[in-house]
């Protein structure tokens, strides 16, 4: 198929398909919370609304662990690394095939035993009464806490942008957008850019929806909602694969014309007409531009939204800094195909182009067969996009960092018996193989289908969705496919904030200040701590820090690094104790801040020392278990009581 | 004379035994797929510096090397979570859940210490 013929339905504009599904989807969640609601007035209450009373069957609890692992980052980060590097993403997301296997197995049935030895409700609680130690469990609620909080605030952002990215042609939402910007003129925060009041339409939506169901229906609520949410996402994927694959005419011809395909240059453009325009002439980001004067035909897009300001002649785009610059970036297109068929898009004016700066990819630029290969083409990276140290990296970090967050252990709390834990893995395997490899093949039949998009790669999803429904004459279907990027945001961003709302509640207010308070208080507080939680971090997202994916990975990989090896030697090592359990804990937090620290101050952003060229993550990891062990041996042997109890059969109790 | 009472050796939990032997099978699966993924894409999938090609071999219409090093791999570990699963992990019993229990010994714990310090 000529992927030419596709541009023109991209212009063709938004429906309020996207839209309609969101709000069908909300009152979903909402319907979801009130009947969880409903089972906590008979049930006791912090076990319920932070554990579901332990009572989850398999398809809760395989879609809530599956749909908790599952963020924004699958279906709109992940799908623009697959268009942006091409066939090597495979190996890199490859370990997610034994995934379910290794975080679901390697500590689900001793966790939830031990859980319920101790009567624990969150980790912290677990650690606490495991080694009968509050400093302890102290300690951890302060790791959870501080790694969470920042992860909540990245969520909530990243949740706000993908929604605006969803629904930004979509005429309603442009009308309230606009609508909100007249409120908000003059209020510098809320101000700012000429995105920002979309973005916090969008981030005030996100917020009042997660936070209402979430606080109104806890844990259950959290993951009744994760099972809808998981079968969007897999029905999105499964509606997905074939249109794509009928698009380009099979996965063979996809391959073979990656096989061809040259990385694009990067490059800064004048753009200009003959005589200065009287109306404000505008070139909308993702424009195509042909270039045609005997010296050979060239093929640019922009990256950035252009005016001619009247009486001008020289376009203009307001640029990080909110400085008015010359230079419109975009990119050039190097691949012979596509240079000689792609069209310029009618912009109303005759536009004469001129290249200020062009730079080729660091890796890949001018080679063939780049996208169906590895490392893959790197713009900035001479080791291209994934040289073997980090492919290694990347498959111990998908596999063991899933098994070390918080937010996963708590759901291997909450199965009702090993029969479930047993059909839930077998499960969570089909169930990420329908998502990952799919994705892989989708995203790179967009690579055919829908040339330039390294312009604004992360929009890959909805517009693939948009274009291969237009293509089969179902626009309506494009709503149902973009709802799984936000269901896969929403089902964690729900687990992150009741995570922090446990914290508060049971591991520091009553597990340290008040034991004795009644379930009224307790009810009250959990309440007013979820809401709490979430009305902050939406502020905090309001003007978010800088480097948010970076904090997202610090954070993942920060909380993997400091729970995993002493939960999983308390589990299963007898000898195993309090002072060997606490230098894990914080050997494996120094050694992951002080890499992150180490690269920070040489790079200048949030940003990873890679020793040995491994990923923080695992030199982390490596060094916790050594602390923790090490450690043990050194000091006494735990208390005899609590080795029987945990250990030995019929426990003395 | 009385016989002296016989020495009961406690016995270690089924569940903490089935749950260790099984940790051991998953990270020795781990291990063999990670191997088989990384060896075959690296040696087959892989381009030297500054080498290039246009044609390339497939299979199901994806490179070659992503079928033999992901794809079968994939399917692969499919059919031996059936195993595993269905076949290897035992349904062992979990327990009752003590619920409360942890708060209540740490209250038990703080009036032990109030009448300690009134006494």
């Amino acid at each position: 198929m000529n992927s030419l013929t596709l541009v023109p339905l991209l212009a063709a504009g938004g429906s309020n398909a996207a839209i309609v599904t969101f709000s069908i989807y909300i009152v979903g969640v909402m319907v979801l919370a009130w009947l969880s609601n409903r089972l906590l007035q008979s049930k006791s209450f912090l076990s319920e609304y932070f554990l579901g009373s332990r009572s989850l069957g398999v398809w809760a609890f395989a879609l809530t662990f599956a749909a908790t692992s599952s963020s924004g980052g699958s279906f709109i980060g992940f799908p623009s690394l697959v268009y942006t590097h091409g066939w090597i993403v495979a190996l890199w997301i490859g370990s997610y095939m034994i995934v379910p296997i290794v975080s679901m197995g390697l500590l689900a049935k001793r966790i939830n035993q031990v859980a319920r030895k101790s009567g624990s409700i969150t980790i912290p609680d677990v650690l606490r009464d495991r080694f009968e130690s509050p400093v302890f469990g102290a300690i951890a609620t302060g790791l959870i806490v501080f790694f969470m909080v920042f992860n909540l605030i990245a969520q909530f952002k990243g949740g706000s942008v993908i929604l605006q990215t969803l629904l930004q042609d979509v005429p309603l939402f442009r009308q309230a957008s606009h609508g909100l910007a007249d409120m908000l003129h003059g209020v510098p925060i809320l101000g700012g850019s000429e995105d920002k009041p979309g973005y916090l339409l969008c981030l005030l939506v996100f917020t009042v929806a997660v936070v209402v169901y979430t606080a109104y229906g806890g844990f259950r609520a959290v993951v009744w909602t994760d099972v809808m949410q998981g079968l969007v996402m897999v029905g999105g994927v499964a509606l997905m694969l074939p249109l794509a694959l009928w698009a380009v005419g099979g996965l063979g011809n996809a391959t073979r014309e990656m096989a061809q395909m040259t990385p694009p240059d990067k490059v800064k453009l004048e753009l200009s007409v003959p005589d200065s325009v009287s109306e404000t002439f505008n070139i909308a980001s993702n424009s195509w531009l042909v270039q045609d004067d005997g010296d050979g035909r060239r093929v640019f897009r922009t990256a950035a939204r252009a005016q001619i300001l009247p009486g001008e002649k020289t376009a203009t785009y307001r640029d990080d800094n909110g400085d008015l610059s010359p230079k419109i970036p975009g990119i050039e297109i190097t691949y012979a195909k596509q240079v000689e068929n792609l069209s310029p898009d009618q912009l109303g004016h005759d536009v004469t182009i001129r290249v200020l700066e062009s730079k080729e990819y660091v890796n890949g630029a001018g080679r063939t067969g780049v996208y169906v290969t590895g490392p893959g083409p790197h713009a900035s990276s001479d080791a291209g996009f994934l040289p073997f140290s980090l492919a290694v990296s990347f498959f111990f970090m998908w596999t063991f960092s899933g098994a070390g967050q918080p937010a996963n252990m708590v759901r291997l709390m909450a199965f009702n018996n090993a029969t479930t834990l047993r059909r839930s893995i077998f499960a969570v395997s089909i169930y990420y193989s329908l998502i990952y490899f799919p994705l892989v093949i989708i995203f790179c039949c967009a690579r055919v289908l829908l040339p330039g998009w390294e312009t604004e790669s992360d929009r890959i999803m909805p517009e693939m969705a948009k274009v291969t429904t237009e293509l089969v004459h179902m626009p309506w279907l494009a709503g149902l496919l973009v709802a799984a990027p936000f269901a896969a945001v929403m089902s964690t961003m729900d687990s992150f904030l009741l995570m922090i709302s446990s914290a508060v509640v049971r591991d520091i207010y009553q597990r340290n200040i008040n034991p004795e308070a009644s379930e009224q208080t307790i009810k009250r507080l959990t309440y007013a701590a979820t809401i709490a939680v979430g009305t902050i971090a939406m502020l905090a997202a309001v003007s978010p820090p800088q480097f948010l994916q970076d904090i997202i990975v610090f954070t993942g990989s920060g909380l993997s690094t400091s729970f995993l090896a002493p939960v999983a030697l308390m589990l299963y090592w007898p000898r195993f104790n309090r002072q060997g359990a606490l230098a894990g804990m914080l050997g494996g937090f120094a050694t992951h801040v002080t890499l992150y620290t180490v690269g920070t101050l040489k790079s200048g952003k949030v940003d990873a020392y890679e020793l040995f060229n491994f990923h923080p993550f695992m030199v982390g990891l490596f060094a916790s278990f050594v602390f923790a062990i090490a450690v043990a041996y050194l000091t006494p042997p735990p208390p005899e009581h609590l080795v029987r109890k945990y250990f030995y059969k019929d426990a003395a109790r | 004379m009385p016989q002296p009472k016989p020495v009961v050796q406690p016995e270690y939990d089924p569940t903490y035994l089935n749950s260790l032997r099984e940790a051991y099978v998953i990270i020795a699966l781990f291990a063999i797929f990670c191997s088989w993924s990384i060896f075959v894409c690296y040696n087959f999938g892989y381009l030297s510096p500054g080498e290039q090609l246009s044609e390339i071999s497939t299979v199901l219409g994806m490179p070659s090397w992503a079928f033999w090093g992901i794809g079968l791999p994939w399917l692969v570990v499919d059919v031996v979570a059936v195993w595993f699963c269905f076949f290897y992990m035992t349904a062992d019993n979990l327990g009752e859940a003590h619920e409360g229990e942890d708060l209540a010994e740490q209250v038990a714990h703080l009036h032990e210490g109030e009448e300690a310090r009134g006494e």
